[in-house]
């Protein structure tokens, strides 16, 4: 009795110590996190690592912390690609391949889930965390501790996701977890609730996140910068944070009810009992579908960053890009249907949401056409973020035509749930997002950590990711044509087995490319005083983040700016040599007020994920335990008085004077 | 360094359009094909056709982004020191005019064409040009990991095993029992559509080729996904009728008890025939939803039907 | 880099972290994502409060009476919040303290009897496990009375804190927030009202 108030599920049979493979995993994490304790305690870095960054409240770390999350899950995403890829290779004819189902159906669960909750999103918050509150010229978020908040919401719901690796098992549902099939009737083990707990948690802080930004962008921009001066980037993470303000709640409640359906026998998505299965499947498209807007707009805003930048030219139609932003961002909300158009619905249902979706094409399009004439009569500079934004035309181009095809619902009521739609949506979210916000990584990388990544390097790693994606994916395109699902563990027809080779070698190359990155990331941190960035510009930029040292000092900006124009620090730069300015050292500086680091966010997350895993493995007691402890954090808190500091004038006008030297 | 870039990427072009015309040469052969390349029934030929006006009209825009994209990219590199350059150059109302326009009425046109062929080739209502001839009701019922058909006409029915005779429309019912969401595909035939319990969904088709294709389940619902396929067969008229007589001859029938047996989970089932059903089998399963207030099965004390690992 | 552009400033951006208007926009936003969290369940308890479906009728376990009262706590419940709000603008402290007792006594009989009607309900035989319709009841109901609990405990943390911190542009900053939920929860409620006890009741 006692044992299952406290343990409840959990026993030590949950451990999957019978699966090889699952213990070298195991080990290797555990020498892994071992290898990281031994190296902090003989450096001593144990204090730092608290002070500096679990407690940290700066914009500009919990970006980078956003980076190091986002780059450690793509790890564990591709391992799951890679064996997918493996197994359709092998698993032809009477080959059953190295995967049974229950593992297979785990594996692209855990995929899915992970690429886009883990990978995805932190990649998104890292760069609007290290560019938003620089391009708009303040000093930090408008809630840097809920901003810290947030990230470690984020990385609690990550190592739930991961914890299933070694405690239990994931789910077996696919990444949105359709009811009936994750009705406890369907999936009685405890994947599901792993599944809900750690998107429940992380999906907390993004929301917590979303509104923390929206907050930044409309009240603390510098003085001068209306809403039509605003970079690009900056309206499209407006936008892409007001989609997740709208859609996160969706996905919180539906999470939810599917909790209750399964922890108290609730039935708002059960077959039984007046339950209704589609309604699941709408609310999860109704956040579904603006999630993905969500992970493209900033993608948008970073090419249009880089393209003006490399192409040392104004972006073209700066208004019709806003406009386009916004109409994407409406019309996000009114296509959710056609990711079930097989449901049954009426003709008119659903050629009313197939329509609608077409339309989202033309402010794309737009956008597409503004950025090619953005590089007419520039002078394009094509260093690798550069490169990423070329490849990105040709392959979004395809992946937008797919998706114009899968959006007539006669097309899809073809290829719904194949290949086709797999190689589609690859298409756009590596093709757009990810190749964006690789661009934007590298572009803003200098800002972030003062010193830039190896060209060369980065360059081969670009070709291996593009020549490997087309190899991945354009032979899934073809199957899926020839009528050949997602999700398949294997198949009897042997003449699709030569496709699924191709896709796997494909898959191969991109694995080399990551590797070849992270090569470029050591060897450019072995060469980090070479690879300098002393001047704050390293690319000639257009936007106010250029206008401070390489990395920002901790205050942003000694002297919050002015702007008058869109681009404005590019505009002074033009009329620099004409007009006098005044000199740094006669500069009058004043003491900047801060807000002081606090580990409340770290712990309050800490106890929240402590809620998930009890949750998932009904432990009464710890849970509670864990609620309460997290409540009286958030109260300790509100009475904590020291919250805020001041840095002296003097202060800051010996840094400024550092970083000034350091140009001239 | 800029010369490397070229090459490589002058190779990887190479590269890759090498593996386009393999795979294109790949789609020509489509008698492999067990998809909407190859179609053998009145759907799927018109679906692939729209697939193609669609993929055509849509190129119109793709391609000039496409070679544009490479274009302005060479021809405007810094090293290449062209003499037009306009840095503030970023306004030009003509060109913003043109390129909303474009997409707009390509989108119009499209929007029209799907409106129309939507509503043609919606699943639920009987097919364009046999308005008026009443089709065949084939009754079809997704079970743990494997099909049901009855045909209630001839009172017969099958496992995993579909025949229908040719140029003859049919209309199929579609639920699911005991299994969680599916979804209905004959690739060559039509369309997919979802089978949900306690539901009933609805699917024409007509097959204008005789032969034998792949028909499958296309939503993943468990563990035997993979291997929820059957065998549709498309004959002449007068065989379905001996075909019929055949099962007819069957020893099984489609009793409340084998019902049972068919709800427990089971993965690449042969097919079986069934000379007879239980009448209303099918309005029966979906009302067991609407009238089952649990959260498990109703029929789940008759026998152990998710088989836990 | 700099020049005269990036010169000017003024002092009250050096305190922008205490800008009341950025923090109570932010709760806004938050009240925002809250409305579309209700929403999303009102939406699931019109759906699954389908009347053609079998099974018990939410209708028959309703009591009209209860809610009325219930109604009428939470209602008045908004007024001494108010008051409370007064008296910290009025610099009276334990006077807001008092109304803030008030406020809190009230909630609480609010969540008390709501707590007694589903007991009752649920030994009725109309538990959360009984129906989706049951369950949606049950869920969007809870929310609400969730989110009221929560109202509660910030006013316990507000009735300690306010001696302690005193009334400060912080401390009146939180009351803001508070009563900018706590309206919130009373505008929920009357949805509540209409749509579940009065719509589905009668």
């Amino acid at each position: 009795m006692l044992q299952n108030l406290f343990f409840g599920k959990l026993t030590l049979d949950v451990i999957p110590f019978h699966e090889p493979i699952l213990i070298g995993v195991m080990a290797f994490m555990a020498i892994g996190a071992i290898a990281v304790i031994a190296a902090l305690t003989y450096y001593k870095q144990w204090t730092y690592l608290w002070n500096e960054w679990i407690c940290t409240i700066d914009h500009k770390k919990i970006g980078i912390m956003y980076l190091i999350l986002s780059f450690v899950m793509l790890f564990r995403g591709f391992s799951d690609a890679i064996m997918m890829r493996l197994q359709q290779a092998m698993a032809a004819g009477s080959n059953a391949g190295y995967l049974p189902p229950e593992h297979f159906d785990q594996i692209f669960t855990a995929h899915g889930v992970i690429m886009i909750f883990f990978v995805a999103m932190p990649f998104m918050f890292a760069l609007l965390n290290m560019v938003v509150p620089l391009q708009i010229g303040c000093r930090d978020v408008a809630y840097p501790y809920l901003n810290s908040l947030s990230f470690w919401l984020t990385f609690a719901g990550a190592m739930l996701c991961n914890i299933s690796l070694v405690v239990g098992n994931f789910a077996r549902t696919g990444w949105l977890s359709y009811p009936p099939l994750a009705e406890l009737y369907y999936s009685p083990d405890v994947g599901v609730d792993y599944y809900i707990w750690s998107l429940q948690v992380a999906g907390v802080g993004t929301l917590l996140a979303g509104i923390n930004f929206i907050a930044t962008i409309i009240k603390m921009r510098c003085k001068g910068m209306t809403l039509m001066k605003m970079p690009i980037f900056v309206w499209s993470a407006l936008c892409a944070m007001i989609l997740v303000a709208l859609a996160f709640p969706i996905l919180t409640v539906t999470l939810a009810l599917l909790a209750f359906d399964r922890m108290f026998d609730m039935h708002f998505f059960s077959e039984f009992a007046g339950g209704n299965v589609m309604l699941y499947v709408n609310l999860i498209w109704a956040w579904g579908h603006p999630e993905v807007y969500i992970l493209i707009l900033p993608a948008f805003g970073v090419f249009s960053e880089v393209v003006a930048t490399f192409s040392q030219k104004k972006l073209f139609g700066y208004t019709t890009m806003v406009w386009a932003i916004g109409i994407i961002t409406f019309l996000s909300f009114i296509v959710w249907l056609h990711h079930f158009f097989t449901m049954g619905a009426g003709a008119n249902v659903n050629a009313f949401f197939g329509i609608t979706t077409m339309i989202i094409a033309i402010p794309t399009g737009v956008k597409v056409f503004n950025w090619l004439f953005t590089m007419y009569k520039g002078r394009i500079i094509l260093s690798t973020p550069m490169l990423w934004v070329t490849a990105f035309f040709t392959t979004f181009a395809i992946g937008g035509m797919t998706g114009v095809l899968t959006a007539v619902p006669p097309i899809d009521f073809q290829v719904h749930n194949s290949l086709f739609l797999i190689a589609h949506f690859h298409n756009v979210i590596i093709g757009g997002v990810l190749f964006g916000y690789f661009a934007g990584l590298i572009y803003w990388f200098p800002k972030s950590f003062g010193f830039q990544l190896n060209e060369k390097l980065g360059i081969y790693a670009f070709i291996f990711w593009v020549v490997g994606f087309y190899i991945a994916f354009m032979p899934l395109y073809i199957l899926g044509l020839n009528g050949f699902m997602r999700r398949v563990n294997h198949y009897s027809e042997v003449a699709y087995q030569p496709y699924f080779i191709v896709a796997a070698f494909g898959a191969l190359l991109i694995g080399i490319g990551i590797i070849l990155q992270v090569i470029q990331l050591f060897v450019s941190i072995k060469n980090r005083h070479a690879l300098r960035d002393k001047t704050g510009d390293l690319w000639n930029g257009r936007t106010l983040e250029w206008s401070v040292s390489s990395p920002a000092p901790m205050y942003n900006f000694a002297v919050l700016p002015t702007v008058h124009e869109i681009d404005q620090f590019w505009a002074d730069k033009q009329r620099h040599l004409s007009e006098g300015h005044v000199h740094p050292k006669e500069m009058h500086y004043e003491p900047i007020h801060m807000p002081r680091n606090t580990p409340a966010g770290f712990i309050i997350a800490m106890f929240a994920g402590a809620v998930g895993f009890a949750l998932i493995w009904q432990m009464l007691i710890p849970g509670i335990l864990a609620f309460i402890g997290m409540i009286a954090t958030v109260i300790i808190r509100t009475f904590s008085k020291d919250i805020d500091y001041y840095i002296d004038a003097e202060t800051v006008k010996k840094t400024e004077l550092a970083y000034l030297r350091g140009i001239v | 360094m800029l010369a490397n870039i070229r090459k490589i990427t002058i190779y990887a072009l190479i590269a890759m359009s090498c593996f386009f015309m393999l795979s294109l040469t790949g789609c020509k052969d489509y008698t492999f094909s067990l998809g909407m390349l190859n179609p053998k029934g009145l759907v799927t030929y018109h679906e692939r056709k729209l697939f193609f006006d669609t993929l055509a009209l849509m190129l119109i825009v793709v391609i000039p982004v496409i070679i544009m994209s490479f274009a302005f990219v060479y021809h405007y590199q810094v090293s290449h020191k062209v003499r037009d350059y306009k840095p503030n150059w970023s306004h030009s109302y003509f060109l913003e005019v043109i390129w909303w326009t474009i997409p707009c009425v390509i989108i119009v046109v499209l929007a029209i064409l799907t409106w129309k062929k939507t509503h043609e080739l919606d699943p639920y209502t009987r097919l364009p040009g046999y308005q008026d001839k009443p089709p065949m009701l084939i009754q079809a019922i997704a079970l743990p990991w494997k099909w049901l058909f009855i045909y209630p006409e001839q009172n017969i029915a099958t496992v995993n095993f579909l025949q229908i005779p040719i140029d003859q429309q049919v209309e199929f019912w579609i639920t699911a029992d005991n299994v969680a969401m599916s979804a209905f595909f004959i690739p060559q035939l039509g369309s997919q559509i979802f089978a949900m319990a306690g539901m009933r969904t609805r699917l024409h088709l007509i097959a204008e080729e005789i032969g034998t294709y792949n028909g499958l389940n296309t939503q993943y619902n468990g563990a035997g996904f993979s291997d929820m396929h059957f065998t549709v067969n498309v004959v002449q008229a007068e065989e379905m009728q001996t075909w019929i007589k055949q099962v007819k001859q069957s020893a099984l029938s489609l009793s409340d008890a084998n019902y049972d047996n068919l709800l427990k989970p089971s993965i690449g089932d042969s097919p079986q025939y069934f000379s007879s059903v239980e009448p209303e089998l099918f309005d029966n399963v979906i009302m067991t939803y609407m009238h089952t207030f649990s959260a498990t099965h109703p029929r789940e004390n008759n026998n152990a039907m998710i088989e836990k690992e | 880099m700099h020049n005269a552009a990036t010169i000017a400033h003024d002092h009250e951006q050096h305190h922008h972290h205490d800008g009341d208007s950025t923090d109570v926009f932010g709760f806004w936003l938050y009240i925002l994502t809250d409305c579309i969290l209700f929403g999303c369940l009102f939406a699931t308890f019109i759906v699954l409060n389908d009347p053609s479906m079998h099974g018990p009728a939410l209708k028959s376990y309703l009591d009209l009476h209860d809610i009325l009262i219930e109604t009428f706590l939470l209602l008045v419940s908004n007024l001494t919040f108010c008051l409370a709000i007064l008296s910290i603008y009025k610099s009276k402290l334990f006077r807001a303290q008092l109304w803030l007792v008030l406020t809190f006594i009230l909630g609480a009989s609010f969540v008390y009897m709501e707590v007694t009607e589903f007991a009752h309900i649920a030994h009725e035989g109309f538990s959360w496990a009984t129906s989706g319709q049951a369950s949606s009841f049950f869920t969007l109901v809870g929310t609400h009375g969730l989110h009221v609990s929560f109202g509660l405990l910030w006013i316990l943390v507000m009735i300690v804190q306010l001696p302690i911190l005193k009334i400060t542009h912080i401390t009146k900053r939180r009351m803001t927030y508070l009563g900018l939920f706590w309206n919130f929860l009373d505008i929920v409620w009357i949805f509540v009202f209409t749509i579940v006890y009065l719509m589905g009741g009668i």
